[in-house]
């Protein structure tokens, strides 16, 4: 019989070698480092007015830039604490005017100078309703974007109120109107250039591999000084564990979040890589349905009476299960709030934990266990719910899990229904359930994602169980228009929260603290909680750790 | 002969039309919205309002359908909601890749397939066959992922021998430009297409050894072997030829087969073809890709099977003869 030659099999073993090996590349000096980062998901189109992915928005931050953006601090009330982008200087000449004068050494990557003009054009599409940016509702309080001249534009403001500035800057990334004017805009959303775009930014647009990668150039002319890091490489994957794997094995320098207490500890316990945590902007909480599933209506027959409401949360040991889902990768928050949120304040009045009164409470209203199978009951009707499950997300399966069977020993029976992400998003907008188990990604400040979901004007948005109570939303509308005075608004926003949490519309379960793992050949890391690649621009590999990958030329 | 054909060609676009026609109102039903993250991040409902008005999904069902086959007929399969392009372009570019996945782990799987089958064949029941077997049996009854996964822990992630996963370097091979970049890519695509081709192997040699047992107690066998024709001359050149007649079936179930396993294996691996596209289309509820790409998969599992036919046909005259009198 014919046997295999074995210059078959060296033919295959060179190919992987010739795979395998690294090549030596040119680059030496300061601006040689390749940055690959791992990442489950890709994004949409790399054009921020169309898009909230989070995807989008890390690779499309180092492309195009703001006006001016956050700070240090993360403070986003007054204008202090901003740090300029396109924008070198700034003045309010009225209480609401306020003007902006741009760098003049900016410029778009096709060598076309950054003006004024692209600012007001930029502000046109996010406000134009055949765009139907995402962020349209959070530029509502500014009234007219003009240009003075072709480097001055004037922001004209509804009214004034403590975040005008952040919400002037911290929403647009100004785009290049030479080349997207001509673009209809009910199109925008699948305009080629969001697959290639020209920004203004420290890296230019070099590739997009479907599925796989996409790669940014440091641009050597940019004008708030040239980027260390001459590449970043997303390098796409289906899963999380399979980006946390590519980590470990050294095919990925970086990783936004590790997630899970296991996958921190493999990586930091990696003698190659650096953990660098910093705060969540993601809280999770069970909501309840204040109103009849799928009839709003008519009240919830359980969850419309509060005490029962506050019998559950006082029932619920919200500590044990977040460590066991996070170790100490979250905090229990005060109320429905991200760690992110300058008004987080463990002080602010919560109900606690307190089996024994939640059981008087529940004995109070009637619901006892009248028939010994261990669940309580009233009027023939178990005490019973159905909480509502993504599939998608394992940490809100195990949650849930370990909610159902702490219910189970106060004498509540839960039902869980586990659907795929796509049913969950849409029954829970539909009311369609008793209760939810929820999370909630936040801007870096309360005063636009709050309102949405825990007041009136969230009804029939993200507001899902319905929760009211007008004291609160009067609160928050306090607040939110304080005068520029953080005393005042922190003094409002604890009384908003405390006087929700003795409503109990929801159980506030996990704060979510991040941790992103960076090959310890990076130097200079710094990562700001609400966009951890904000100042990538400052990352650097110093020349004597310098690899083969750093210096490939391509 | 060409009745025949034309008949099959017009069973084949039937089946097509009836699996896109299926697809498009299955997940249509499918409850859930498109246009969501891949997170599980929660969507402001406004939001999933204005672009489902926007992609016109607020029309009836079957006004969409009709749509959608215009369309079709002319060459448009839609534009994806997820990816924000043509259905084509994100097609395009995957369906290189699971046909590169595909064909290395059809040759794997009938490489050593058709090579364990006829060793096996040849001594059978010796120690070497009843081992092979019994190997054969473990790898075919293996789920694909698993096989995946395992092959991942242990090659990838412990003895770092290869990726794990993609389709190339993207520092040091952004293109297949160069022999090393080929290399590469041989390398990252070693450890899918073995994870396919062996579990489709471990079938591949089952079937064979059958084939090639019934053959060689033909009596032609035995007359060739009394006319004094060496073992090897037999075996490869008179009872190989007529088993591998069932083999050209087999050629045709393969196709399904790898394309239903390929969506397992490029998920595990990160392989951006068919499968994985197709998987997030159905998670996003991105319906033109979804039928889109059962479209190309239901096409090229027709097409394998047409092909198949015409060979078989081609290779026994028995055939022809009986579809002709059909």
């Amino acid at each position: 019989m014919h046997t295999p030659r074995p210059t078959v099999f060296a033919a295959v073993a060179c190919l992987a070698l010739l795979g395998s090996c690294e090549r030596r590349g040119g680059c030496t000096g300061d601006h040689c480092g390749t940055l690959v980062i791992a990442y489950a998901g890709e994004p949409d189109i790399l054009l921020p007015p169309v898009s909230e992915f989070a995807a989008t928005r890390d690779v499309t931050e180092p492309i195009f830039l703001k006006l001016a953006d956050l700070g240090p601090s993360g403070n986003t009330v007054g204008d202090e604490d901003f740090q300029p982008q396109l924008a070198e200087r700034w003045e309010w000449d009225t209480p609401t005017t306020l003007v902006f004068h741009l760098d003049p050494r900016a410029h778009w990557q096709d060598g076309q100078a950054v003006t004024a003009a692209d600012v007001a054009f930029t502000y046109d599409v996010y406000t134009d309703t055949l765009v139907n940016s995402p962020f349209r509702s959070s530029l509502r309080q500014i009234s007219a974007v003009t240009t003075r001249d072709s480097l001055t534009v004037v922001f004209r403001f509804r009214q004034r109120y403590p975040e005008m500035f952040y919400d002037a800057v911290y929403h647009m990334r100004i785009m290049p109107s030479h080349l997207l004017r001509e673009v209809p805009r009910d199109q925008w959303r699948s305009t080629a250039f969001g697959r290639a775009p020209v920004g203004d930014g420290p890296y230019r647009f070099v590739a997009w591999k479907a599925g796989q990668s996409i790669e940014l150039a440091a641009d050597s002319t940019f004008f708030l000084g040239r980027p260390y890091i001459r590449r970043l490489i997303w390098r796409f994957t289906p899963d999380q564990q399979v980006a946390v794997t590519q980590l470990l094995a050294g095919d990925a320098d970086a990783i936004e979040v590790l997630i899970t207490p296991d996958n921190v500890q493999r990586a930091c316990a990696d003698p190659k890589l650096a953990c660098y945590p910093y705060k969540g902007s993601a809280y999770g909480y069970v909501g309840f349905n204040l109103a009849a599933p799928g009839d709003t209506t008519k009240p919830h027959p359980l969850f419309a009476d509060r005490d029962l409401r506050r019998a559950l949360v006082l029932a619920t040991d919200r500590e044990r299960p977040l460590h066991n889902v996070f170790g100490e990768l979250a905090r229990v928050p005060p109320g429905p709030m991200s760690q992110l949120w300058w008004i987080w304040d463990p002080e602010i009045r919560e109900l606690p934990y307190d089996s024994a009164q939640a059981a008087r409470l529940l004995k109070r209203l009637g619901w006892i266990d009248s028939d010994g199978d261990g669940i309580r009951d009233k009027d023939g009707h178990a005490l019973s719910f159905r909480l509502l499950v993504p599939t998608t997300s394992a940490i809100r399966r195990q949650y849930a899990r370990l909610l159902q069977e702490s219910f189970r020993t106060a004498g509540v029976d839960v039902q869980l229904d586990e659907v795929d992400f796509s049913v969950f998003n849409e029954r829970a907008r539909a009311g369609r359930f008793d209760a939810l188990l929820n999370v909630w990604n936040t801007d870096p400040t309360p005063s636009s994602g709050f309102p949405q979901t825990w007041t009136k004007a969230g009804f029939g948005r993200s507001n899902y169980g319905r929760y009211f109570n007008p004291q609160v939303d009067q609160l928050v509308d306090r607040a939110v228009s304080a005068a520029a005075n953080r005393d005042q608004a922190r003094r409002a926003w604890r009384s908003a929260f405390e006087m929700l949490n003795q409503d109990a519309p929801g159980i506030f379960l996990f704060a979510t603290e991040n941790v992103a793992a960076v090959s310890k050949r990076f130097t200079d890391v710094t990562i700001r909680p609400d966009s951890w690649l904000a100042l990538v621009r400052s990352w650097r590999v110093p020349s004597d750790r310098l690899t083969d990958r750093d210096r490939v030329e391509r | 002969m060409i009745v025949w054909v034309v008949r099959r060609v017009a069973a084949s676009i039937a089946i097509v039309w009836a699996v896109v026609t299926l697809t498009f109102f299955v997940i249509h039903a499918a409850r859930g919205s498109p246009f969501l993250p891949e997170s599980s991040q929660s969507v402001d409902p406004e939001t999933i309002v204005r672009i489902t008005n926007q992609f016109g999904l607020d029309r009836p069902l079957w006004v969409q359908y009709v749509l959608y086959l215009r369309n079709l007929a002319t060459g448009n399969l839609g534009e994806s909601f997820a990816l924000r392009r043509p259905v084509a372009d994100a097609l395009a570019d995957a369906i290189p890749n699971t046909f590169v996945l595909a064909l290395a782990a059809l040759l794997i799987d009938f490489a050593v397939g058709l090579a364990l089958g006829i060793y096996q064949a040849v001594r059978e029941r010796s120690v070497g066959d009843i081992v092979l077997g019994n190997i054969a049996l473990f790898v075919n009854s293996m789920p694909t992922f698993w096989l995946g996964l395992v092959l991942l822990l242990v090659f990838a992630q412990r003895l770092h021998a290869f990726p794990v996963g993609g389709i190339s370097d993207p520092v040091l091979c952004p293109r297949l430009d160069s022999a090393a970049c080929l290399g590469d890519f041989v390398w990252h695509l070693t450890l899918p297409a073995l994870t396919l081709g062996l579990v489709g192997a471990a079938g591949t040699a089952r079937f064979q050894r059958a084939a090639m047992l019934e053959v060689i107690r033909q009596e032609y066998v035995r007359t060739a072997r009394a006319k004094g024709l060496q073992e090897r001359r037999v075996l490869l050149v008179h009872a190989l030829r007529n088993a591998l007649l069932p083999f050209i079936t087999l050629v045709g179930l393969a196709f399904p087969f790898l394309l239903t396993g390929a969506v397992l294996v490029e998920t595990v691996y990160a392989w951006p073809g068919m499968g994985q596209l197709a998987v997030r289309a159905i998670l996003q509820r991105d319906y033109y890709v979804v039928t889109g790409a059962a479209l190309v998969t239901s096409t090229m599992v027709v097409l394998g099977n047409l092909i198949a036919d015409l060979l078989y046909a081609v290779a026994d005259p028995r055939i022809r003869v009986r579809g002709a009198g059909a």
